[in-house]
This record gives C-alpha cells, sequence and structure tokens, in this order.
C-alpha cells in the first residue's frame, strides 16, 4: 500500500496545478513545499505525479519539491539546527533534543507556456 | 500572423488539499451547528479500533446518542460487529484507498438521520501513515496505538502523535507478555506532543476504559 498515501496527493496537486494555470496552456514546471510533519516520500510522489499528470497538459511537467527540514533545538545548551530526520543527538551530549516540524503543504508556483498572439 | 509562447512563471501560494480542506470546514461547521462531537479514530489495522469502539458504545448505550462511520477497505465485517451496538452506522468501502477523505465521510453522513445524534466516531483506515494529512471535520483526532506493535511506533509516526488530541495505549492486558518500554514510549511523545493525554486501556477486558469515557464526558 506503500506509495497509494502520494498518489492521493499527486491527485490532489494535479487538481490545483490545473484550476490555477490559464486555459489551454501548456504547463512545465509546478513547485510545491512540504513540512516535514508530513513525512513525504519524495520519490513515491514523484512517481505518482508521472502517473497522475500522463496524457494532461501537465504531462511531462518537473515536479520541485521544497521539503523543509525539522528544527531541533536542544534545552540543555540552547543550540538550534535543521536535520532532515526528527530524533538527534546534541553535540554537547544531550540524547533528546526537542523536535518541530510543520505540516504545510502547499502549491508555490507553476510556469506554463503562454501562447502570444 | 505567427504564434509565440512565452514561458512564465506565476506565483499560487495555494494549500494542496485545499479541495479536501473545503469539504472537510463546511462538515466542521454542520456537526458543530448540531452540536455533535466528532472523532476521528486512528490506529494501524488491528490495534483495536473496532473493538474499542463496540466496547465504548456498549457503555454508552442510553446516556449517549452515538453514530457511527467505519472505513474499510474491503470488508463488511467491522460495520457489522458496530451495528450490533448501534443503529446508526455507516460503513465506508474505501477500496484500495488507505485513509479516509473528506468526501466520503460527507457523503456518508448525508446517508444517516443526524437528529438527536450528539456523538460521531469515524473509524478510518487502519494505518498510522496518511489519514492523519487528510481532516475529515473531526473535533478531535485519537490516536490509538498498542502494546503488540511495539514501543517504537510513536517515534516513527511523528506527524500521528504532534496531531493527536487523545493517544489511547490499547491491549494493556498483555503487557506481562510484552516487553514494551512505557516510559520510552511516553518520552518520544512527550518530544512530539507535549500535552497531548495518554490513557492505557484494554479494549476486551474494561480496563482503563472509565477515564477514557470520562475524556468524552468532558467533551
Ligand atoms: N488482548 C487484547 N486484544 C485486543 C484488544 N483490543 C483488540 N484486540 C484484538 O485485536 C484484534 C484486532 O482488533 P480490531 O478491533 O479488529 O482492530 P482494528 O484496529 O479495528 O483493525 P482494522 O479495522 O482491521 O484496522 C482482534 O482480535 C481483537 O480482539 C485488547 O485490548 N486486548
Ligand atoms: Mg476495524
Ligand atoms: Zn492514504
Ligand atoms: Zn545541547
Amino acid at each position: 500500500m506503500l506509495g497509494v498515501h502520494e498518489f492521493s496527493i499527486a491527485e490532489g496537486l494535479a487538481a490545483q496545478v490545473l484550476a490555477n494555470a490559464p486555459a489551454g496552456a501548456r504547463v512545465r514546471e509546478v513547485e510545491i513545499r512540504v513540512g516535514a510533519l508530513r513525512g513525504l516520500e519524495p520519490e513515491a510522489l514523484l512517481m505518482c505525479w508521472d502517473s497522475v499528470t500522463f496524457g494532461t497538459p501537465m504531462a511531462g511537467a518537473i515536479l520541485q519539491i521544497d521539503q523543509r527540514a525539522w528544527s531541533i533545538t536542544c534545552s540543555d545548551c540552547r543550540r538550534e539546527w535543521t536535520s532532515p530526520v526528527p530524533f538527534v543527538s546534541c553535540e554537547c551530549g544531550n540524547a533528546t533534543p526537542i523536535p518541530s516540524g510543520s505540516d504545510e503543504l502547499d502549491l508555490i508556483a507553476i510556469t506554463v507556456d503562454e501562447v502570444e498572439t | 500572423m505567427s504564434e509565440q509562447t512565452r514561458t512564465v512563471r506565476l506565483p499560487v501560494m495555494r494549500r494542496v488539499l485545499e479541495a479536501n480542506d473545503d469539504i472537510a470546514a463546511a462538515t466542521r461547521a454542520e456537526l458543530a451547528l448540531r452540536g455533535i462531537f466528532a472523532i476521528d479514530l486512528m490506529g494501524a489495522p488491528g490495534s483495536g479500533k473496532t473493538a474499542l469502539l463496540e466496547a465504548t458504545l456498549r457503555a454508552l448505550a442510553g446516556r449517549r446518542r452515538p453514530a457511527v462511520l467505519v472505513g474499510d477497505l474491503a470488508t463488511r465485517r467491522d460495520g457489522d460487529r458496530l451495528a450490533r451496538w448501534c443503529d446508526r452506522v455507516v460503513q465506508i468501502s474505501t477500496g484500495d484507498g488507505c485513509h479516509l477523505e473528506a468526501i466520503q465521510v460527507r457523503d456518508a453522513l448525508a446517508q444517516l438521520d443526524l437528529d438527536g445524534v450528539d456523538l460521531l466516531f469515524v473509524e478510518n483506515v487502519g494505518n498510522l501513515i496518511c489519514p492523519v494529512g487528510f481532516d475529515l471535520g473531526q473535533t478531535a483526532k485519537v490516536g490509538l496505538f498498542s502494546l503488540t506493535e511495539g514501543d517504537d511506533k510513536a517515534a516513527k509516526h511523528p506527524y500521528f502523535v504532534a496531531e493527536a488530541d487523545l493517544l489511547l495505549l490499547n491491549k494493556i492486558d498483555l503487557a506481562p507478555h510484552l516487553s514494551f518500554d512505557r516510559a520510552g514510549f511516553e518520552a518520544d511523545v512527550r518530544l512530539l506532543n507535549p500535552s497531548v493525554p495518554i490513557l492505557d486501556i484494554s479494549a476486551t477486558t474494561g480496563e482503563g476504559l472509565d477515564a477514557w469515557l470520562t475524556w468524552l464526558t468532558d467533551r
């Protein structure tokens, strides 16, 4: 069942892209931003995107995924940094710094070919 | 006259799941208007979601007027189990869908007579990963873990833990047979969600269910 999740997201994304693209325009690139909390698998989403957009004006459009990292805060030494995974140790020896991540899943921009007459 | 194309970047800034969120918002408004407290019950396959609802419906009989929506991949089994305890049950067949979406909840609610109902349970598809990302219009998200899944499941599912309004830890009757690090489990939860209540329960023996029923009654 892995990847089915990304399939529904790809479907939602395709609908949102179509709703925001000028009628008839060919879509070249789609930019999205995904919060760390979502735990999205970029590879799976890319595969689903290709299959969902096949035969549409979005076919072949490049999907740029800006996946946000976790923000990690150490409550012992106050160090702050970012990490691709939530549970990490701090240099100071603290094994349980606090992870925080956002859950946004936003369509940032689309790049299209517009026909000029 | 010749046609030319020009490549332009158009800023959008809209939520990818906006269509789902809009339906969920309408459902939430409708449920609030009717005074219905709605729970999205999420947990791994076999964690005991249906067992918990069976025990809960039995305990609430005559005290509350609940309705239940139950998402299931392919069978009617969960719906049939719950229909023994509640006359307002709608089974949502999700086929190969791994989570419920707002439109399925809206359509299932349309099949129910909601007059007098004050509590709605939605049993989501057994899955710790994606149901949490889809708003259904619920009032509260309840996450169900069970001892048999292992004590690392909170750490492995940060979104599930961070979004929960209440966490239940089921199958505590099996504790003597398992090595489940209860303190470690809670420490992982606290890093992701400092304030969420965690209630230890057994859906089959009834242990700890009073605290869950009290939580429900306080809503
Ligand atoms: N020992 C014990 N077994 C339990 C408990 N709760 C549920 N079970 C058993 O766990 C199994 C799965 O329970 P279900 O209620 O069907 O689980 P579920 O989460 O609804 O499963 P899906 O809908 O398939 O995702 C059943 O055999 C239950 O009897 C419990 O508290 N203790
Ligand atoms: Mg079930
Ligand atoms: Zn899913
Ligand atoms: Zn530190």
